[in-house]
């Protein structure tokens, strides 16, 4: 009896996290915490927008906001996150102008179809940042030079094929000279480059010169002049008309589906905030322009952006425009996958004869020199794909990788061989860690399908039951607190949302 | 005097009841953020970020920075007590901090690495207040061909982590750096041997390789021996370090902790560096380096002195430039920004009991850390003494929420559990794995900016810029050493 009351006790709680977790839309919107996705790590200038927007909004609105940074890949692995919720209007992708180029040369317009695009709320125009320390740091000397440079003067700024390179490239063009585009990990580190003199010019935006005397914006891409930089002639002064109107642009998208009701709700909301005096103060003083664009001019705005990407990024190669060789095609998805499987069976069999051998301990180690060669080979070809674009393109370093791994595994392959002296050591109970390895996969699977909490009360159950523990009592004492402590500390303390799993994804 | 008379006004605004009970709530927040595996500093210190709306910009501050301060320190417990590292750069405290527990001396290896990282904290904070200025002049100067130098240095670390088995040390840490340019390549922007998997558009995370290479592996390793089944006997309450044993480290604390302010204080080079490159110095130095690797207590010290110094070198660009030195100091501009600071030289002038405020708050908050440290240290022992039946399911459920808490990736998951296997396989054919994570760590340095010096000035530039052309030497005579030594260790053996 004491078991089932316990049973019973234990589905009731799981079903409270599952109830706290993903409550049931109720009748007002909202009626559970909005999450933001963040595509950058905390730090940067959207996710400051966006914490910033969340203290301003929650003068507006009883709603919780909780900001969640999916860094990675230029906003892929966030933009992927928000296509995996349901079109409830609970997870809104906090993005920028930069996102579209990489939109546009990794999953094309599909990744831009897939969202509302629901306010803009800042534009802050492209400017081009000098070093006041160099001799060089007005525009027209930099033109000069650059002119006079024919291609070596260097500019330094974050991502290549970037909103801020593919501006770069767009101002070169205007003004009839080519430069070197160096690009760094993040825009801070190319504005260290610039102060140490290590490139001439930095594309930017104007809030960046802020709180460093050395810094100074040379030409700023906006119709007139800059309140808060009144001495800062604009590109129209400067003799292009082009260039007017370049700017980064921060807002909100959703993904598309959502009921027009919590559009509604968004859109009052989102004027409400760009309307409040503190969020206004807070960024044109730092020259940026705050602005309200709705869903229809927003996403026209988008729309064109994705024809400027496009025509840029085939310009400087990242979109491939012309192929085919065996190697290329090697490198497919499909050609890719074929190679991988055909050394992963490779690996496998004679992974199973160093198995079943009597000489396992040296053919172990073959098997292992056989992986690392089988990757560098597999590494080689595929590095025939890649573009090569300038002195040292994208395969250059990997190769170097691969010239070095080779030679290795090839020098120890001859060490293990000719070593006489190798014992067939005792190698203790590999069946039981390939056993546990497999119950391991096995938790993973229940994860995704029952999610974090049931599966990972079953597995530390379970493992501490295959290690030989019988106290069962304690067993299910010490799993249950587990369950406790992760909910209690990573998803309420920590927001990290653990999987609810797919079944009950589609259940509740 | 000045910068005296300014601290003493920076102590007089953090002197009240309230600063104080922050600063302690920080040190434990951030102790609890670093041992954790899966919560880096920078995530600590990020989530907190919230929280820090409503309170003034100097009390922000103060809170963001305890925990910086005290997740660097965190991540060592973990290394010590389990084998799992919470911190990349708790990656070499490992080495001889987890030989020590399983020799039954965790106490030791937690007291070193809590007074070494509290003396490489002041150490850090004391350079970051009185040569903040100068050193970050160096900084700037510091071209892409410097840090690529930089790079090759710390990898020729790796010949003194293999000792005997160089070959397969050095296999390993170029798998380290193969793996490390799948993703994005960050000079073209075309992807690299993603396959079309968008998971892989931005690489493999460090932190589930780092989880599955050591905490994972380990577990596997001791199940294979058989470890579970064995009871811990250790009378571990009366094994910690005396003043005597501190005191015989002052030359390598002192000694890391400076190379770790000044590795810190470059742009992207960080603690994890610091800590490599400290140890294999303390190593080289040591009359006794085969003991390293084997619970070698200046082995602790030299890497928890590095990188708890890192901080104060990486605060160095983040107040003087307003460039952030590492991720976790990115995080601190981002909460600056919020409390409508602008982070640079002027921040000094208009917000100098910030400025100040901010570093009487480091020298308190590492003594607040020695304390908690002292007190949790006695705590964490006891997690030794959990049966292996228990602990090692408890190890692995932390290691999947852990791997997922990073980019709240099923991904992750995965990948951890594929590198526990694959680490795993390598520990039990004698390959080192830590140079896995110097390949994954120092790979990007390395690669981006041996492809912006090459564009910058071609392949002669590591050869032209001085300071380059003494590093690459330095690199060089450093892999002859190691070879010559590695081989008078194998003689008399073979003889």
């Amino acid at each position: 009896m004491k078991k089932y009351i316990l049973i019973l006790f234990l589905i009731l709680s799981f079903s409270n996290l599952f109830a706290t977790q993903n409550p049931k839309i109720e009748s007002g919107f909202p009626s559970k915490p909005i999450k933001i996705i963040v595509y950058t790590s905390p730090g940067g200038l959207i996710d400051v927008t966006t914490r910033k927007f969340t203290e301003i909004a929650s003068k507006y609105s009883d709603a919780t906001f909780v900001v969640e940074n999916k860094p990675g890949a230029g906003g892929i692995v966030a933009l992927q996150k928000v296509l995996s919720q349901p079109a409830n209007g609970y997870t809104l992708f906090a993005c920028t102008k930069s996102n579209i180029s990489k939109f546009v040369s990794t999953g094309g317009t599909s990744y831009i179809h897939a969202l509302d695009w629901l306010a803009m709320l800042m534009a802050d125009p492209e400017c081009v940042i000098t070093n006041r320390k160099m001799e060089i740091s007005d525009w027209t000397d930099i033109v000069k030079d650059a002119q006079k440079k024919n291609g070596e003067q260097i500019w330094v700024g974050p991502a290549t094929g970037g909103l801020d390179h593919v501006t770069a490239i767009k101002i070169w063009e205007q003004f009839d000279f080519v430069s070197k585009w160096i690009p760094y990990k993040s825009g801070g580190k190319a504005r260290a480059a610039l102060l140490g003199k290590q490139g001439h010019a930095y594309v930017g935006n104007p809030r960046e010169v802020l709180g460093n005397p050395d810094l100074k914006i040379s030409a700023v891409s906006a119709k007139k002049r800059l309140e808060q930089f009144p001495d800062v002639p604009t590109f129209i002064e400067l003799g292009s008309n082009e260039l007017s109107n370049e700017y980064m642009w921060r807002g909100f998208a959703i993904k598309k589906g959502v009921p027009a009701e919590i559009l509604n709700w968004y859109d009052k909301l989102f004027q409400q905030v760009n309307n409040d005096p503190n969020w206004r103060t807070f960024w044109e003083k730092g020259g940026i322009e705050v602005v309200y664009y709705g869903p229809e001019k927003f996403g026209t705005i988008v729309n064109s952006d994705a024809e400027f990407f496009r025509h840029y990024l085939g310009k400087i190669g990242i979109i491939k425009t012309e192929n085919y060789n065996i190697f290329t095609r090697l490198g497919s998805r499909k050609g890719s996958a074929f190679l991988i499987v055909m050394l992963l069976l490779f690996n496998l069999i004679v992974g199973y004869f160093v198995y079943k051998s009597p000489k396992r301990e040296l053919l172990s180690r073959i098997l292992i020199i056989s992986f690392f060669l089988s990757l560098s080979l597999l590494f080689y070809i595929l590095s025939f794909v890649f573009p090569e674009s300038g002195v040292v393109g994208p395969s250059v370093v990997p190769r170097l990788w691969i010239f070095l791994l080779i030679p290795l595994n090839l020098l120890l392959l001859i060490k293990t061989v000719s070593d006489k002296n190798i014992a067939e050591e005792h190698s203790g109970d590999v069946n039981k860690v390939l056993k546990f390895i497999l119950f391991l996969a096995v938790y993973l699977v229940g994860i995704y399908f029952f999610g974090y909490y049931i599966s990972s009360f079953v597995f530390v159950f379970m493992s501490m039951y295959m290690l030989g523990y019988r106290k069962f009592i304690t067993m299910l004492i010490i799993s249950f607190c587990w369950i406790i402590f992760s909910y209690l500390i990573f998803y309420r303390t920590l927001y990290v949302p653990l999987p609810i799993g797919r079944l009950f994804e589609i259940l509740l | 005097m000045e910068i005296l008379s300014n601290l003493i006004d920076g102590f007089g605004v953090i002197g009240g009841l309230i600063p104080i009970l922050i600063i302690m709530l920080g040190v434990v927040m951030g102790i609890i953020a670093g041992a954790m595996p899966g919560l880096s500093p920078s995530m600590g210190v990020a989530l907190l970020v919230p929280f820090t709306y409503t309170m003034s910009p100097t009390l922000a501050l103060i809170l963001l920075v305890s925990i910086y301060i005290a997740a660097n320190y965190g991540g060592s417990i973990t290394a010590v007590t389990i084998n799992a590292p919470g911190t990349p750069a708790s990656v070499v405290t490992a080495f001889d901090g987890y030989p020590l527990t399983k020799k039954g001396k965790p106490g030791i290896g937690l007291g070193v690495s809590l007074i070494s990282s509290t003396v490489g904290g002041f150490i850090g904070t004391l350079i970051l207040i009185f040569f903040s200025a100068p050193l970050a002049k160096v900084a700037l100067k510091f071209h892409p061909a410097e840090y690529f130098a930089l790079a090759i240095f710390g990898l020729t670390t790796v010949a003194s982590l293999g000792g005997k088995n160089w070959i397969k040390a050095f296999i390993a840490a170029i798998f380290g750096l193969l793996i490390n340019t799948i993703g994005i390549d960050p000079i073209s922007g075309v992807s690299r041997f993603t396959f079309g998997i968008s998971y892989l558009y931005d690489g493999f995370a460090l932190i589930p390789a780092l989880i599955g290479l050591f905490a994972l592996s380990e577990i596997f390793k001791q199940l294979e021996e058989g470890g579970h089944k064995t009871k811990t006997e250790m009378d571990l309450s009366s094994e910690w370090p005396t003043l005597r044993d501190y005191i015989k480290l002052k030359f390598t604390i002192i000694r890391s902790s400076i190379m770790g302010t000044l590795i810190g204080i470059f742009p992207g080079a960080g603690a994890t560096i610091a800590s490599f490159i400290s140890y294999d110095v303390t190593k080289r130095l040591s009359k006794n380096p085969e003991n390293f690797g084997k619970g070698e207590v200046s082995g602790v010290a030299a890497a928890e002195a590095a990188n708890s110094s890192s901080v104060g070198g990486a605060l160095v660009p983040l107040l003087t430039l307003g460039i952030p030195g590492s991720a976790t100091t990115a995080v601190l501009i981002g909460a600056l920004m919020i409390h409508d600071l602008t982070p640079g030289p002027r921040l000094f002038v208009t917000h100098p009991e910030i400025i100040y405020g901010l570093f009487a708050s480091l020298l308190v908050a590492n003594v607040a850390l020695l304390i908690f440290g002292l007190f949790g240290s006695r705590l964490w022992v006891k997690v030794t003494n959990i049966p292996k039946k228990i602990l090692f399911p408890l190890i692995f459920a932390v290691s999947i929420i852990g791997s997922f808490a990073v980019r709240n990736s099923f991904f992750d998951i995965i990948s951890c559990l594929v590198f526990g296997v694959f680490g795993w396989i390598l520990r039990r054919n004698k390959y080192p794995v830590a140079p896995i994570i110097l390949g994954m760590v120092l790979g990007n340095i390395a690669e981006t900016n041996f492809r912006r010096a090459v564009m910058m000035g071609g392949y002669d530039i590591f050869f032209t810029r001085p300071t380059s052309l003494i590093l690459l030497i330095l690199g060089l005579l450093s892999l002859i050493f190691a070879f010559i030594r590695s081989n008078k260790n194998l003689k008399p053996k073979q003889n």
